[in-house]
């Protein structure tokens, strides 16, 4: 019989209760992780391991001594196995190179899909939940056109921007990573599985959390510092002025990392975020060539995409005049556009058809590059 | 010693037969009422006591009992004091039997003697048409509306002379009594107020035209309770026997009756009920345990029943609404008594977006899990109901002031929508909405390009197959306002896509 990895140790520690990423820092810390989980089955661990918590941690030890005598960390090694999830450890092989130098590297990655995906060159695409159709479309392009360009894109598999980078990346070239704030078993909000499952299959998903935990909302920014850590150059598409993606660039910033932001509407609040980062010195994304230059490539490498949409003339014309670039209702262009409602939603229906507009919630959104109505969608 | 008076009590909103019957006899003085009353019908004894003396008759110093048959039914209110009176003097011989004999009683008696306004007079009139009929001065307008020879009683006194002839019967006051001038059910105020708001106003129309119950869904303040109330304004006068049935759901329920906007005439305006969310489901279907009282959705027959806020309303009771809006009565059942209410009405529900109002991004402020959890609120067999769904905006501020002259006037719009509900009555059916299946093949034909586009929705699952049939229905109320004939067009059907936004709720499905 092999000798069990020290991963395994390193694994079933993970899965106690009480131990987050932190406090499994403090165990690795403390040696040989066989051992450690020798002195912890027999409650032979210094207190200083134990978070501060509400709990005395006399009786965190006392808790973790009653669970590990149920646990065998074989078991646990045998069960990951079983359902194809690699893992990894901190100065293991197969670690991220670019954690190895983090300031708050994560002790373990529980990965599904191939490790060698962060090989390529990394760069995060993140931002609201709430997006957009204009962030969507952006993050969508942005995926596709990095992924296009044999550069891996890194996100959380979050609804809206996540999801559409995701989409987009999933489309060909190097292969996406995602990186999630719960067990690897359940990465994501529901409506974003299928997706989960194509990142795995791609390229990698992994977490620092062992399967089985779900999400919480704090476990979230503690994520974001690995998506922040991977990354080389972190994109922030859409962003209200505080929220997740702020906090990934706040971990990017620390790690000094290259963080660049999509303009957006200067009254739109899921932008405001972006509008202010680039206000106090992030660099202007407008598209892949600026994430390229920031990667230290040279911009122009692809041919710009053809728009194949026939322009819209006569009426159609007007009612993508009125439209401008914000989502607006159906009564609005009725007023604005002066048009009778009866032409106007044929108009509609023939610019939705030809790919200029996507009608969503009720209202209308204009679309600024072509592709994106069929792939819109299906991105949550 | 014996006499009978006949009378009637209410059970819902229909007026059943009461015979009063007094014997009074040598024995221990008492006073008792049998054959079924509710305590608040055993309260009569005493207020009949104090009213015959106070009106300065004998009461008979005898074991006095008073039955009310049919025995089985249950009898409660106090519609049934001056009956109970009269036969008492009659029984007490202070009064000629020949002068209540065959005639019927209706009131309420205070402890003065005067005759008070009861509730459900006019039900409780239809009832006792066939024979003369003596109701409380106060309801004797609305009993007229049904019963023209009519007799009204002020006070107790004033009516025995009357009935012997010494006195002349009294008329109720020509002039309207103060808080009778006010508007009546059936006022609503005009469209023209409605700036902007080019989709709402058809909807509005659309709505009126093909009965069709319309869901309005915007931000604060954009218009939609705005929309709503202009909605009976627009909708055709009620023909007699509709507005009989109105009167007679109002007086049951105990609101005003009263003579409509001709003298002597019912009101023909259709009635608007706007319940607030927190109405129980007995306030809003009808029920109660012993007095099945007709609720809001029989109040607002004939006219418009307005949810705002629809998905404050708790689910059982929307549910409760679904039955009545597929067949148009309410059964309210008690384990005493049992009541068929009429619920013809059209169902206008109000909603925001999302928990802040103001959805899509970039101006909302909810998460993706709020919004799911918000357009849950609404079932989707609710929201199945609702033919039309249109997403309101808040009004362009140039369209409130701007000199874009007056907006068409209700009085306009009325017009086209009674001339569409003529069509619909052409084809067998009081309006577009109840058109199904084989009618709507018959009576909406497509033409090849809206069958196309109709294919091409279904194909993507843009559309249901129930969907694509209300969409039917809608598109031909729109060609009936325009005046246009079948066969019906793409274009007319993407209108009708407009007005039937599947995606009106964002998070709902899509």
């Amino acid at each position: 019989m092999t000798p069990l990895p020290h991963e395994a140790h390193l694994a079933a520690m993970a899965g106690l209760d009480l131990v987050g990423p932190a406090t499994l820092q403090r165990l690795a810390a403390l040696g040989e992780p066989g051992a450690t989980w020798e002195r912890l089955r027999t409650g032979r661990l210094p207190v200083s391991v134990c978070a501060a918590r509400s709990e005395p941690p006399r009786a965190q030890l006392d808790r973790w001594v009653a669970q590990a005598r149920t646990i065998d960390p074989v078991e646990v090694w045998d069960r990951l196995r079983r359902a194809g999830v690699g893992v990894v450890s901190l100065g293991g092989p197969g670690y991220p190179e670019a954690l190895r130098s983090d300031p708050d590297p994560p002790v373990l990655l529980f990965t599904l899909g191939d490790p060698a995906t962060l090989d390529q060159p990394c760069v995060a695409v993140v931002g609201t939940r709430r997006a957009t159709a204009y962030g969507r479309g952006v993050a969508h392009d942005l995926g596709r056109d990095l992924a296009a360009h044999g550069i891996c894109v890194v996100s959380g598999l979050a609804l809206g921007i996540d999801a559409a980078a995701h989409a987009g990346a999933c489309q060909g070239g190097a292969g996406p990573a995602a990186v999630v704030g719960a067990g690897p078993d359940r990465p994501c909000p529901r409506p974003n599985l299928p997706l989960a499952r194509r990142v795995a299959t791609l390229g990698l998903l992994c977490s620092e959390l062992p399967p089985g935990v779900g999400a919480q909302p704090w476990r979230f920014p503690v994520r974001n510092r690995i998506v922040a850590g991977l990354a080389r150059v972190v994109v922030v598409v859409e962003s209200a002025a505080t929220g997740g993606s702020m906090s990934t660039v706040e971990h990017a910033v620390l790690r000094d990392r290259t963080v660049l932001a999509v303009p957006g509407p200067v009254d739109a609040p899921t932008s405001a975020g972006c509008n202010s980062l680039l206000a106090e010195g992030a660099v202007v994304c407008s598209g892949v060539d600026d994430v390229l230059v920031a990667l230290g490539g040279t911009p122009g490498a692809a041919a710009p995409r053809p728009d194949h949409r026939v322009a819209p003339t006569g009426a159609a014309a007007v009612v993508l005049d009125a439209l401008g670039w914000r989502p607006e209702s159906v009564e609005y262009l009725v007023t604005v556009s002066g048009l009778p409602l009866r032409s106007l939603v044929g108009e509609l229906e023939r610019l939705e058809r030809a790919g200029w507009v996507v009608r969503r919630d009720g209202f209308v959104e204009r679309l600024g590059t072509s592709g994106r109505a069929v792939d819109l969608g299906v991105i949550p | 010693m014996l006499a009978s008076v006949a009378s009637a009590v209410l059970q819902g909103i229909d007026g059943h037969h009461v015979r009063v019957e007094v014997h009074v006899a040598g024995g221990l003085p008492a006073f008792t009422v049998v054959g079924l009353p509710d305590a608040s019908c055993r309260e009569s004894r005493d207020r009949v006591r104090a009213a015959v003396l106070s009106a300065g008759f004998r009461f008979p110093p005898e074991r006095v009992t008073v039955n009310l048959a049919p025995t089985n039914l249950r009898k409660h209110g106090p519609v049934l004091d001056l009956p109970i009176a009269l036969a008492l003097l009659v029984a007490s011989g202070q009064l000629d039997h020949e002068s209540v004999a065959g005639a019927a009683f209706l009131g309420e008696l205070g402890l003065d003697g005067s005759v008070r306004r009861i509730v459900g007079a006019l039900p409780l009139a239809e009832v006792l048409a066939d024979r003369p009929l003596v109701v409380p001065l106060d309801d004797l307008d609305e009993v007229r509306l049904v019963v023209p020879a009519a007799r009204g009683a002020a006070s107790l006194r004033a009516l025995v002379e009357s009935l012997r002839g010494t006195s002349p019967w009294p008329e109720p006051d020509p002039e309207p009594r103060r808080g009778r001038v006010t508007a009546g059910p059936g006022w609503s105020p005009d469209l023209a107020d409605v700036h902007g708001h080019p989709i709402g106003r058809l909807a509005v129309e659309v709505a009126a035209a093909g009965g069709h119950h319309l869901l309005l869904v915007g931000p604060p303040g954009a218009g939609k309770t705005m929309l709503a109330e202009r909605l009976p304004g627009i909708l055709p006068d009620l023909s007699e026997s509709q507005a009989l049935e109105v009167a007679r759901v109002r007086s049951a329920a105990g609101a005003e009756v009263g003579p409509g906007e001709h003298p002597r005439g019912l009101h023909r305006r259709p009635p608007f009920r706007s319940p607030h969310h927190t109405a129980s489901v007995v306030a809003l279907v009808g029920g109660g345990s012993r007095v099945l009282r007709p609720g809001e959705i029989s109040l607002a027959t004939g006219g418009v029943l307005f949810l705002d806020e629809l998905g404050e309303f708790p689910a059982a009771h929307l549910d409760a609404l679904r039955q009545p809006l597929e067949s148009g009565v309410v059964d309210v059942v008690r384990a005493a008594v049992s009541a068929r209410l009429p619920a013809r009405f059209l169902l206008v529900g109000a909603t925001n977006p999302c928990p802040c109002g103001f959805a899509p991004a970039p101006r909302c402020r909810c998460g993706p899990a709020q919004l799911q959890r918000y357009s849950r609120r609404l079932s989707g067999p609710v929201l199945d109901r609702f033919d039309l769904r249109v997403r309101l905006d808040s009004p362009d501020p140039a369209s409130l002031f701007g000199g874009q002259g007056g907006a068409e006037s209700s009085a306009g719009v009325q017009r086209r929508v009674a001339a569409a509900r003529e069509r619909a009555t052409s084809r067998g059916v009081p309006a577009n909405r109840a058109l199904r299946g084989a009618a709507l093949e018959t009576h909406a034909p497509l033409t090849d390009e809206a069958v196309r586009l109709l294919r091409d929705r279904l194909g993507r699952g843009r559309l249901t197959v129930r969907g694509s049939q209300r969409l039917r229905a809608v598109a031909l109320t729109l060609l009936d306002l325009s005046g246009a004939e079948a066969p019906i067009g793409a274009d007319d059907l993407l209108v009708a896509e407009c007005l039937r936004a599947q995606d009106a709720l964002p998070g709902g499905p899509a």
